[in-house]
C-alpha cells in the first residue's frame, strides 16, 4: 500500500495529518520501520544502561536483535546481537562481560570491541583455525551510534549522514548545556507501556496546545501565552516556556544548575522532539530524555530517564521529581491512546491543523512524509 | 566414568566455568592422543577467554606450538 501524502506536506492552514494508515495498517509500518526509523538516527537506549566497562545489555529495535555494550575501553557500541557463525543469539540477557563474548552455542568467541578472538574445533576436534575461515572478517557487525544527552542513537541501515551534522542545528542550540549529565539512577528511570502508534508520542509532545486542557496542574503557574514554539523545518520540533520553576524541598533546596548557562535558562526550559523517537527536555537543574520504543503498530513502550548536574542529589527530591514528572507523562497516555482509537475511523483525513498552535506537529507529519517521500523516490529508482 | 569425568560434569552441571578450566588442562595433561590434547585445551582456553582469566596466555601458547590457534 502506497499512501497519498501531497495533503501532508501541504502549508499548515491547508494541510492534512497522515492518513490513517499510517497508524492501522502493517505495510505502511513496514515501509516507516525502513524509512522512518532505520534510515534516519532513532534513540535505542541511554548509555547508563552501560554503566561500568564490560556490561552489556540486549536490546530490541523493532525486532532487530541488538547489544549495547561498553567495551573494555570505556566506549559504547552497539553491535547485532548475534555470532557470526549460525546468526545465534549472543547475549539474553543484560550480564557483565569477564573477558570475551562466547556464543552459547559452539563457543566462538568476541572481543567486547567486537573481534572475533576464538573460532573452537572450526578445522575438526581441537584444531581451532580453517584456511576458509578468516577471523579478521567475521567480527560482529557493528551499527553506527551517537551519544548526545547520553541517549545512545543508531543508525541501523548506516546511510545517514553524521549525525553532528543532521543534528547541527539543535547541538548548537543547547550548546549550553554541553557539560555532564548525571543519570539519577534507579528511582530516576521509568517506564509507561501505552496502546498507541510511536508517531502519536511525538505529536503530543512536541505542541504546547493541549498544556492547559491536560495538564491542569501547570496553570497556575505555567499559562498558555508563556510558551513559544521551536520549529526547524526537517528536522525536529518542540516547545519551550518562559516561566519554567524549579522543584523546592521543604528546606528550599534545589537541585544544583548546570554550570555555565546564560540568564535565558533562569525561567526558560525547552522541549524538543528529535525526529524520530527521542523526546528531551532541557532544564537550568535538570534534564530528561524519553525514547518511544515502537513495540508494534499500536504499542509504544516509553523510557523515561532524569538527568542532574551533579552525581549525588538530595535523594527525596529527586524522588518527588520522579513522581512528578511520571504524573505529567501519564496524563498524557489517555490522550495517545485515544488518538489510536481514532485511527480505526474509516475516512478520517489525518485531521486539521490550528495554523496558529500546530505548527510542530505539522513539522512532524510533514517529516515523516519527506522521508517516507525520499525512500519512494529511491526505490523507484533502483 | 572416571573421577576426573565426574568432575567435569559436576563442574558444567553447576556452570563453574573456572573450575572447567582447571579441569579441562587436566585432560589435557592425562590425554592419550595429541588431538584429545587439542580438544581439552580448546575447552580450557575459551573459558579462560570468557573469563579474562589468567591461564588464557598460557592455554594460547601451548594451543600455538601445537599448531592449533
Amino acid at each position: 500500500m502506497t499512501t497519498d501524502l501531497s495533503t501532508v506536506i501541504r502549508p499548515i492552514d491547508s494541510a492534512n495529518g497522515l492518513p490513517n494508515a499510517h497508524y492501522t495498517d502493517p505495510e505502511v509500518f513496514a515501509e516507516e520501520r525502513e524509512g522512518v526509523i532505520f534510515d534516519q538516527w532513532a534513540g535505542l537506549a541511554v548509555a547508563a544502561d552501560v554503566p561500568e566497562a564490560g556490561d552489556a545489555k540486549p536490546v530490541e529495535l523493532l525486532g532487530v536483535p541488538l547489544l549495547l555494550i561498553r567495551d573494555k575501553g570505556g566506549q559504547v557500541r552497539v553491535f547485532h546481537n548475534i555470532c557470526r557463525h549460525r546468526g545465534m543469539i549472543l547475549v539474553s540477557e543484560p550480564r557483565k562481560i569477564e573477558g570475551a563474548i562466547r556464543c552459547p552455542y559452539h563457543s566462538w568467541c568476541y572481543s567486547t570491541q567486537g573481534r572475533l578472538v576464538a573460532t573452537p574445533h572450526v578445522g575438526g576436534p581441537g584444531m581451532n583455525t580453517h584456511e576458509d575461515i578468516d577471523k579478521s572478517d567475521l567480527g560482529l557487525v557493528e551499527v553506527p551510534s551517537h551519544i548526545w544527552r547520553d541517549v545512545v542513537f543508531v543508525n541501523l541501515n548506516g546511510n545517514a549522514a553524521p549525525f553532528e551534522d543532521v543534528h547541527a542545528d539543535l547541538l548548537q542550540r543547547w550548546y549550553e548545556f554541553d557539560s555532564p549529565h548525571h543519570h539519577g539512577g534507579a528511582d530516576s528511570r521509568f517506564q509507561l507501556d501505552v496502546k498507541t502508534n510511536w508517531k502519536l508520542a511525538v505529536e503530543n509532545y512536541c505542541e504546547s496546545y493541549h498544556l492547559p486542557w491536560v495538564h491542569p496542574g501547570l496553570n497556575s503557574y505555567s499559562r498558555l501565552e508563556d510558551h513559544y514554539h521551536i520549529e526547524k523545518p526537517g528536522q525536529y520540533s518542540g516547545q519551550g516556556t518562559y516561566v519554567y520553576r524549579q522543584l523546592k524541598a521543604d528546606s528550599g533546596e534545589v537541585f544544583p544548575d548546570f554550570p555555565g548557562l546564560s540568564d535565558k535558562w533562569n525561567e526558560g526550559a525547552e522541549y524538543v522532539a528529535v525526529f524520530p523517537n527521542v523526546l528531551l527536555g532541557a532544564q537550568r537543574d535538570h534534564a530528561f530524555a524519553i525514547i518511544l520504543e515502537p513495540r508494534g503498530l499500536d504499542e509504544t513502550s516509553e523510557h523515561i530517564h532524569l538527568y542532574y548536574a551533579s552525581e549525588k542529589t538530595d535523594d527525596a527530591l529527586r524522588a518527588r521529581n520522579t513522581a512528578q514528572w511520571k504524573e505529567v507523562f501519564e496524563e498524557d497516555v489517555f490522550v495517545v491512546e485515544g488518538m489510536q482509537k481514532g485511527r480505526h475511523a474509516p475516512g478520517f483525513d489525518g485531521g486539521r491543523f490550528s495554523p496558529a498552535m500546530d505548527g510542530p506537529t505539522h513539522l512532524f507529519h510533514a517529516w515523516v512524509a519527506e522521508k517516507l517521500h525520499d525512500r519512494r523516490e529511491k526505490l523507484a529508482a533502483e | 566414568m572416571s573421577d576426573l569425568d565426574e568432575r567435569l560434569l559436576a563442574a558444567h552441571e553447576a556452570d563453574d566455568r573456572g573450575a572447567l578450566i582447571a579441569l579441562y588442562i587436566e585432560a589435557a595433561d592425562t590425554a592419550t592422543s595429541e588431538t584429545a590434547a587439542g580438544f581439552y585445551l580448546t575447552h580450557a582456553y575459551v573459558f579462560a577467554l570468557e573469563l579474562n582469566d589468567g591461564r588464557q596466555d598460557a592455554l594460547r601458547t601451548r594451543l600455538k606450538a601445537m599448531g592449533r590457534v
